[in-house]
């Protein structure tokens, strides 16, 4: 409670979690409404915001705010599992590989150089083709994540090898403190920021491949989501005919997801950290 | 804080010196007010340094079919004219199609001042004929036995077996066999490889300057334009350079329009919307709605793989076409601008004389039997009417008379009849559920996948869009699949419905289906698993055989008899229904009248409006200069 | 500093790092071969697909003949190993082959023409980016309160997550088409033959500015941030409490002791931006018509074009490794303390 309570001291928390309540509230809604969003015609095309249409209707006869419930619950779909299955993934080869050396490092930064050199976005490409069929939200996920976490792992590394080196680790195992322990206890906090800016731009960097994959066409274009729903609005020459609410729409969300995000995790990084809570919070 | 101050001066500064320079596009050397600039349909090209188109895929439409090679003949689709170029009269064949006499025209030159003779045309087709890997070795290996040079203008070529069409291979409708200079060729070692660079034109333009990536080529008009048939037939052609520029996507190039940078731009319907509203000088081929090329001589919509279950069963077939309301599937596919055609050809001006309207009352009468003593007749009349009120409630100004009707919108399609294609497909077995989704006879729901093409802006892949939407509506779990794999895919026949042509468009003038048919043909269809040559329907009758082989014997300069075998042939495509035209494939151009003007609009269609196409160089001496 | 352990330094991580650095070039390059091919698109199919939907007429009779005559020159007529060893023996003369779907254009040449718009725009870009993002985030860490410190964070804040293409076309339209200062695209100016000359070079940087700039303000903005975030927990630290307190000056802390413990991950995300230039921009050279790496990889992902792609692979992945075995080895100077057991 104490630490909800502080975390609130933040504004910049307390911004961010409203905009993602928000956000949240937008994908519950999806559920219902009223509108298929994989057809067409279902209103007339084009028309600005109006009362019936909140946010007016689009060239393909949709209405652009149900559509938008769908686009940010699958976009934060996708980016939810594509951040977090490599933030695992880069943590936990990180902090292994850095910690205990060796052996180990070798093999970790082994693999995780394998996966850095390959021209990343050529075979996200070549992936993506091969898998068209079977592309569904999920499994745009879990590829994105499997090829997103090698370049912050070795980040993560870096920082633990420098960490390794400093007083406080020395005195810690010299003090007889166990390995796992010392990395939760005394690393995790330390890596956090990292963690979190990396995370943020996993992220950002998921929503930016899944644009650009729908960009190239290779998207399954019925499924709506940002970068999808922006796809559209480029190829329909919604800027240059005007239709400011088709194409504004998936960007001020993409924008509102990145802002809130960002926000959240610099206030929860900056109170996890026991310095900066201190000077945030005090002592008390 | 100097630092920041440091770095803001230094970009202000960056800034003001590099606006100095020349504003336009162009280089210095280039004046503007005689510069044609049109964009490059293909996008950018990948060999720029290749002008050897007579081996593989060379992007020619950067200039070298439109401005730098001369065909035998070309055929113009908007005037229905076919137009002698290197040759100075339509080809002669012999009494059983066995020789076929070539007479070219005198007074034509190679830009580099060699004449152009027959025994270029004989060097070009033994050259090709003999070296395996250029694009027409095999049918001339086929076909020809022997070409020689009777004297300096005429060339006979003795065919293998009875060949009427023979000399299509030279007719340039979309491309064809254009003629090597034989005092380049003659001493090159490997064909195959020769890049042909500079090339040496037979046309009014020689090659300027390109662009190492491919983005630009320009072409410079020849001093002896004259010694060119393009100069000899229509005048001098105004433009001193021609530009053909690649852009990226289609908001560049109506960007490029508006700024006055692109004179001719094939865009998509909303791009073409988009620089209409915004330009000022700006017109489409068409001056009101629709505003598309709506004579373009190919035919789009579905083509069915006729070997794979249930598509090989024509009821079915017809029974997904009854559920499609053609009217909703336009309006998917492009905003209504496209005119309609139930024949497997496009309702081109040409084509409503010698086909449309002959076929209008068998058309009408064409009926179809559902069993059990039910018939009924599938066609409507009606359709361009309904059309014109949906771009009516669209708020597009649209044409009064029907007349002007049935041109924008073209004669008729199918009826929009679920409950009759609901018969059909009961009668065969197949069967809906409580959640009105349709099975198959075997008890699976049903699944059909439409492949397209990833390009969204290609009209197949519109097609594919508009196809499974109507289906879903229809009960049927209906995707459309964009692949990048898309020719691959059909070529090899791994598809249920796709988008490729539903039947290959013919010549564009003149009553000959030959190119159309032929790939329908039972000796073309190769079996499920390898690639076939023909139709990717893999369709083939008997009744179209004989048909097919009727036509080879037909002499095509006699319209009547040609037209008549066409006519029973494009009756038994509908009868059978292996794929389904939809509409013409409509071009989105437009033309800036800023610099250049007198386009070939359709009110006044002196030529073909396409800039991608060999024509092109037929426009050129009737553009006017504005003098900006 | 390392002198009496030189030749232990060269034998326990020199060595092994050389032998990684290789191994794993060895697996790049052979995943980029293997993978295209298991994927539908025929380069031979797609050359006919292409011909065909764009005006040759394909008499039906002949087509078969047409596509063996290609595979045969293609070289796709052996078997996979014999495609393999063949690839390796000419690999080690310096010659990738001809492209397939850009026949008879050699890959060397392709690619040796879209690399100088790359690595012209794409290493000014990163490296500018990164200096950039580096001082004015280390400073802005360093005083994080100040109002032009607030001011940068909205503003990066904004322009960071703007889907990349929105962003280009926005910079387009304004600057090309509302204020037309700058090309609407391509690499240079229509019909100028390169040329060593001022003018020409102005030409190029003019037409190079609006996606240099696009990249160069996302990139400045992702490194603000994260240098930033460095920063600020660096900055916690007691040793920079204690300089505080002895009177460094704040411009001394930041150089000397602020941004050098920073170094480190901020080096790595230096050394890995240069190692991907080598992918090229796509949508920057799709927005802005120009010319570079990324149009011809994806052309050739979509063509199945074998040759091109193990070509543009294999140059990206040594590229990668390069940068990353270099960075290796540069680590030990920049931070003393790491040891290696």
């Amino acid at each position: 409670m104490k630490v909800i309570r502080d975390l609130f001291r933040d504004y910049r928390f307390v911004v961010s979690f409203l905009v993602l309540t928000v956000l949240v509230g937008l994908v519950v809604l999806s559920a219902f409404s009223p509108y298929d969003p994989s057809r067409w015609l279902q209103t007339p095309k084009d028309l600005p915001p109006s009362q019936e249409h909140l946010l007016g209707t689009d060239s393909k006869g949709q209405d652009v705010f149900w559509q938008a419930t769908f686009a940010v619950r699958n976009s934060l779909l996708i980016a939810i599992i594509a951040a977090g299955l490599s933030r695992v993934i880069a943590l936990l080869i990180g902090l292994v590989a850095g910690y205990r050396g060796g052996g180990w490092d070798k093999f970790f930064m082994f693999i995780t150089d394998s996966f850095l050199v390959m021209p990343l976005f050529l075979f996200i490409v070549l992936l993506a083709m091969l898998l068209k069929d079977r592309l569904s939200l999920v499994t745009l996920g879990l590829l994105l994540g499997v090829f997103g976490w090698a370049w912050d792992a070795r980040v993560i590394r870096s920082q633990v090898l420098s960490l390794r080196e400093r007083e406080f680790t020395k005195t810690a195992v010299l003090s007889g403190t166990k390995t796992l322990s010392l990395v939760v206890k005394e690393y995790i906090p330390h890596v956090t920021p990292i963690v979190f800016t990396t995370l943020i731009n996993n992220m950002s960097w998921v929503i930016g491949m899944e644009i650009t994959l729908a960009i190239l066409g290779l998207l399954n274009m019925d499924i709506p989501t940002l970068g999808v729903m922006l796809q559209w609005a480029i190829s329909y020459q919604a800027m240059l005919l005007g239709y400011w609410w088709w194409y504004l729409t998936p960007t001020v969300l993409a924008v509102l997801l990145f802002v809130a995000l960002y926000w959240l995790s610099v206030s929860i990084s900056e109170y996890l950290d026991p310095r900066t809570r201190i000077q945030r919070v005090g002592m008390g | 804080m100097n630092m920041r101050w440091r770095i803001l001066g230094i970009a202000f500064l960056g800034i003001t010196i590099l606006t100095i320079p020349v504003f336009s596009q162009l280089a210095p050397s280039l004046p503007r007010s005689e510069t044609l600039i049109v964009d490059q349909l293909t996008g950018r090209t990948g060999a720029p340094d290749n002008f050897n188109e007579w081996v593989g895929w060379k992007w020619r439409d950067r200039g070298m079919q439109q401005l730098m090679n001369e065909p035998l003949w070309s055929i113009d689709f908007a005037t229905g004219e076919i137009i002698n170029g290197l040759a100075a009269t339509l080809p002669e064949y012999n009494g059983d199609f066995t020789q076929v006499t070539i007479r070219l025209r005198e007074g034509v030159y190679w830009s580099d001042g060699v004449p152009i003779t027959a025994d270029d045309v004989v060097f070009t087709i033994e050259l090709i004929k003999s070296t395996p890997g250029m694009n027409y070795q095999a049918p001339l290996e086929s076909n020809v036995n022997k070409a020689y040079a009777v004297d300096e203008h005429t060339v006979v070529i003795e065919l293998k077996q009875p060949n009427s069409r023979f000399h299509t291979y030279f007719l340039d409708r979309w491309g064809c066999l254009w003629i090597m200079p034989k005092h380049v060729f003659k001493t090159v070692t490997d064909p195959l490889t020769f890049q042909f660079n500079p090339p040496v034109s037979s046309g009014p333009y020689v090659l300027h300057s390109y662009d190492p990536s491919g983005y630009w080529t320009v072409w410079e008009r020849r001093e002896d334009w004259d010694r060119t048939p393009t100069g000899i037939l229509f005048g001098m052609p105004k433009p001193k350079y021609v530009v053909f520029r690649a852009y990226g996507d289609p908001a560049s190039k109506v960007l490029g329009m508006l700024r006055h940078e692109l004179d001719s731009a094939d865009l998509t319907a909303e791009a073409l919307k988009a620089v209409l509203a915004q330009g000022r000088t700006v017109r489409a081929y068409q001056p009101s709605f629709p505003w598309v090329v709506n004579s373009d001589p190919c035919i789009t919509g579905l083509t069915f793989n006729t070997m794979k279950p249930p598509y090989d069963n024509p009821e079915v077939r017809w029974a997904l076409v009854l559920a499609i309301d053609i009217v909703n599937y336009e309006s998917i596919a492009v905003d209504g601008m496209a005119p309609v055609s139930p024949l497997h050809i496009p309702y081109l001006p040409g084509y409503a004389a010698l086909f449309f309207e002959p076929m209008e009352e068998w058309l009408k009468e064409f009926t179809l039997d559902l069993g059990g003593g039910e018939t009924f007749k599938p066609y409507d009349p009606e359709v361009p009417f309904k059309l014109a009120e949906l771009a009516r409630s669209r708020g597009y100004a649209v044409p009064e008379t029907p007349e002007d009707i049935k041109t924008a919108f073209g004669p008729g399609w199918w009826k929009y009849a679920p409950d009759v294609a609901e018969k059909l497909l009961t009668k065969n077995g197949f069967y809906r559920d409580e959640a009105g989704r349709w099975h198959l006879p075997d008890g699976s729901l049903w699944k059909i996948r439409v492949l397209g093409r990833s390009d969204l802006s290609h009209l197949s892949t519109r097609n594919s869009i508009a196809a499974a939407q109507l289906w879903k509506e229809f009960g049927i779990a209906a995707e459309a699949v964009l692949s990048v794999d898309f020719s691959s895919l059909g070529l090899t026949g791994e598809f249920e419905v796709t988008t490729d042509w539903p039947a290959f468009e013919p010549w564009g003038a003149g009553p000959d289906l030959y190119r159309t048919l032929s790939p329908f043909h039972s000796e073309n269809v190769a079996p499920l698993g390898e690639t076939t040559p023909g139709h990717v329907s893999r369709w083939s009758s008997p009744v179209m055989d004989q048909l097919i082989d009727q036509l080879e014997t037909t002499d095509p300069t006699n319209v009547g008899a040609t037209a008549a075998v066409g006519i029973e042939s494009l009756k038994v495509l509908i009868q059978d229904m292996p794929s389904i035209p939809t509409f013409n494939y409509t071009g989105f151009v437009a033309w800036d009248e800023y610099y250049w003007t007198n386009w070939p609009g359709i009110e006044n269609p002196y030529a073909q409006p396409y800039v991608h196409w060999g024509p092109f160089k037929y426009m050129l001496p009737f553009l006017n200069p504005t003098g900006r | 500093m390392l002198k009496g352990g030189r030749l232990r330094f060269f034998r326990r991580y020199f060595l092994p790092r050389l032998a990684q650095y290789l191994l794993v070039t060895f697996i790049g390059i052979n995943v980029a071969f293997f993978i295209p091919r298991l994927f539908p698109s025929d380069p031979v199919l797609e050359t006919i697909g292409t011909i065909r939907s764009q005006g040759t007429y394909l008499d039906p009779a002949t087509v078969d003949k047409f596509i063996s005559d290609l595979r045969e020159l293609y070289g796709l007529e052996g078997t996979i190993g014999e495609q393999y060893v063949d690839f390796w023996k000419r690999l080690f003369r310096g010659d990738f082959g001809i492209s397939l779907f850009q026949f008879p254009e050699p890959v060397l040449s392709l690619i040796g023409k879209a690399i100088p718009w790359t690595v012209g725009l794409l290493l000014t870009s990163t490296f500018l980016s990164w200096l950039f993002g580096l001082v004015i985030g280390g400073i802005a860490g360093y005083y994080p309160n100040r109002l032009w410190v607030r001011a940068l964070d909205a503003v990066s804040m904004l322009v960071r997550p703007l889907p990349y293409y929105i962003f280009a076309f926005i910079l387009l339209i304004i600057f090309a088409y509302v204020v037309p200062w700058f090309p609407l695209g391509g690499g240079s100016s229509i019909g100028w033959r390169p040329e060593l000359s001022f003018r020409f070079f102005a030409d190029v940087i003019r037409h190079a500015f609006l996606p240099f700039i696009s990249l160069t303000l996302l990139g400045t903005a992702a490194m603000y941030q994260m240098t930033k975030l460095v920063v600020q927990n660096i900055n916690a630290e007691d040793f920079v409490q204690y300089a505080q307190l002895g009177g460094v000056k704040g411009r001394a802390i930041i150089s000397k002791y602020v941004l050098r413990n920073a170094m480190l991950p901020l080096f790595t995300n230096l050394v890995l931006s240069l190692g991907q230039i080598f992918g090229g921009a796509l949508i920057t050279e799709i927005v802005f018509s120009y010319p570079g790496l990324g149009t011809l990889t994806y052309h050739a992902v979509v063509s199945g074009d074998y040759n091109l792609i193990l070509g543009v692979t294999t140059i990206s992945v040594v590229a990668v490794t390069t940068c990353i075995f270099l960075a290796d080895l540069v680590y030990p100077l920049l931070d003393p303390r790491v040891r290696y057991r």
